[in-house]
């Protein structure tokens, strides 16, 4: 009876644990004494180990891991522009760390108040990829988030995120393709591994830095992307070669026997 | 009975970790069907961004193009898009076109300006003065973007080929834009990056190396130091004890000395007192010789 009891209990307790709702990273109170406006996404620190190359294989890993880490580069601008701050695009953040002389180890460390003066940049942020794992049937990386003020200096958010992408599997344990990134090997003309890790760092990018406060442009974004949000005001055509064909459509428009 | 009892409860315990795991794929999945940011066309990005050829710059330009057109028309201009199609023409070589960009950025997103700036002085120097008056420009943004787009097409266009990878093909990674032929840190290949991780580590280790002697050399100079001083400390120990035995024995010869004169003095004294009291003693055996030379007379 004692045993039944714990045995329940146990579970209950699990049951809870897997329910609990989801916490914000970051209480962000510097964010919204600050009130900035410009974000600049510095070139990325890959530390992820790369193979020495002997065979073809190495060689595709490589590659692999390049198209991921610059995958997790530019989306990482998503979020924040969503969350209505300016940030600058990939080649224009290429030009600007091209004249940029200090390395990316003083930049996270040393004074930046000359990022403000000179460009008008309110924060940095700082993107470390430290490894990549791969299990039979799931894919790990392990990355560093740091947003850091240029004003003052200080850090607004600091997270190590080590993310885990599940497959799934068949019957015999081998892991499944899902559409999704068979869709994004297409569109991208990459393989299906590299489609896997991008669709991960993408993700990622998105939960790590969707809490952020909402920048100077917030609203007018925040309308837009209700609007696209609703598949009901659209049409989503798939062609055959990846493309995504997007129509804004009238509400409670019934479909045709054409349609049909 | 127990045995049985444990089995239902791994089994339980295998359930409800399974179903955990399948919730956590799902919900990963769920957030990976979001939607995809429209200013930047990223598939030709990346593309650009692993082989860097002149075709694919001119697809990048022509997206842009076409995103740019759309987003003006449909009112969702999202920041940096000017900029970028600005950095991919300059790219290009048609710097006045860029530079028209650069300003309509400036003009929508007026806190791009340092930035802009910035831009320009690495891409197009001569033009930096032009940035001020792109806020006063009175040209309408949907007229520059629609002539923008046209102005692209009215160029001669390139054939662009995707890039496709080839494993065994390594010799793209050391190809570079004719244009852009400046190296930026964001573009480097992996053999660019594992070359320039190699000659960062041989520096350092050569660094460390040099620190590691010149260590090593200031630890033997210590040691020599420490040597010389204790031998030279040894030495001044030694003289002092040579020194120190020969006042001694200068000391040991002038108390002998003095001891001796003493010596001889008391013996001296000694002597002169003997001689006067032999004297004395003479003397009154002479006065007792004399006492009794007279009693005898007086007798006779």
């Amino acid at each position: 009876m004692k045993r039944n009891a714990i045995i329940l209990l146990s579970i209950v307790a699990m049951l809870m644990a897997s329910c609990k709702s989801e916490k914000k990273l970051e209480s962000y109170s510097d964010i919204y004494r600050e009130r900035p406006n410009v974000i600049y996404v510095a070139p990325l620190n890959d530390l992820s180990t790369r193979r020495a190359l002997r065979t073809p294989e190495d060689s595709l890993y490589n590659i692999s891991l390049n198209i991921a880490a610059q995958q997790l580069f530019l989306t990482a601008t998503d979020p924040l522009v969503f969350n209505g701050y300016y940030v600058p695009g990939p080649l224009a953040s290429a030009q600007i760390a091209a004249t940029e002389w200090r390395t990316g180890k003083q930049l996270r460390n040393d004074s930046i108040g000359d990022l403000k003066t000179d460009l008008g940049i309110d924060a940095v942020l700082f993107i470390t990829i430290h490894g990549w794992a791969f299990t039979s049937n799931s894919w790990t990386v392990e990355v560093e988030y740091v947003l850091r003020s240029t004003v003052k200096g200080n850090e607004w958010m600091h997270v190590l995120v080590k993310a885990k992408k599940i497959l799934p599997t068949d019957f015999k344990g081998n892991p499944l393709p899902l559409r999704d990134d068979e869709l994004f090997a297409l569109q991208y003309g990459c393989d299906l591994e590299t489609a896997q890790r991008c669709r991960l760092v993408e993700t990622l990018n998105k939960y790590v830095l969707k809490d952020l406060p909402g920048g100077k442009r917030s609203r007018e974004h925040r309308t837009e992307r209700y609007i696209r949000s609703h598949p009901e005001y659209f049409n989503f055509v798939i062609h055959p070669d990846g493309s995504v064909q997007m129509q804004q459509t009238e509400m409670f428009t019934e479909l045709t026997e054409k349609d049909e | 009975m127990k045995n049985r009892f444990y089995t239902r409860k791994l089994l339980l315990m295998h359930r409800v970790s399974r179903f955990l795991i399948l919730n956590f794929s799902f919900l990963i999945l769920l957030a990976g069907c979001s939607g995809e940011y429209i200013g930047v066309p990223r598939a030709e990005v990346l593309s650009y961004q692993t082989v860097s050829t002149y075709g694919g710059l001119h697809a990048l330009a022509t997206s842009y193009a076409k995103k740019l057109n759309d987003a003006v028309a449909a009112d969702t201009l999202h920041p940096g898009m000017y900029a970028e199609y600005g950095v991919t023409l300059a790219l290009m070589g048609h710097t006045g076109t860029a530079c028209r960009m650069l300003n309509a950025e400036v003009k929508a997103f007026p806190e791009s300006r340092g930035l802009v700036q910035r831009i320009k002085q690495r891409l197009m120097p001569d033009m930096l003065g032009d940035t001020l008056a792109a806020l006063r420009d009175t040209a309408n943004l949907a007229q520059l973007a629609s002539w923008a787009y046209d102005s692209l097409t009215a160029l001669k266009p390139l054939p662009y080929v995707a890039p496709v990878i080839d494993s065994t093909d390594t010799a793209w990674l050391n190809r570079q834009t004719p244009v852009d032929s400046v190296k930026i840190p964001i573009e480097l290949s992996a053999n660019e990056k594992r070359e320039l991780l190699e000659q960062q580590q041989a520096a350092e280790a050569l660094r460390k190396q040099e620190i590691a002697d010149s260590i090593a050399a200031a630890k033997q100079a210590a040691i020599d130091a420490k040597k010389q001083a204790k031998a030279e400390r040894e030495q001044a120990k030694k003289d002092k004890e040579k020194l120190r035995k020969e006042e001694k024995k200068v000391r040991e010869q002038q108390r002998e000395e003095e001891r001796k004169q003493k010596a001889a003095q008391r013996e001296e004294e000694k002597r002169q007192k003997e001689a006067a009291r032999e004297a004395e003693r003479k003397a009154r055996e002479a006065e007792r010789k004399a006492r009794e030379a007279e009693k005898k007379n007086n007798k006779k």
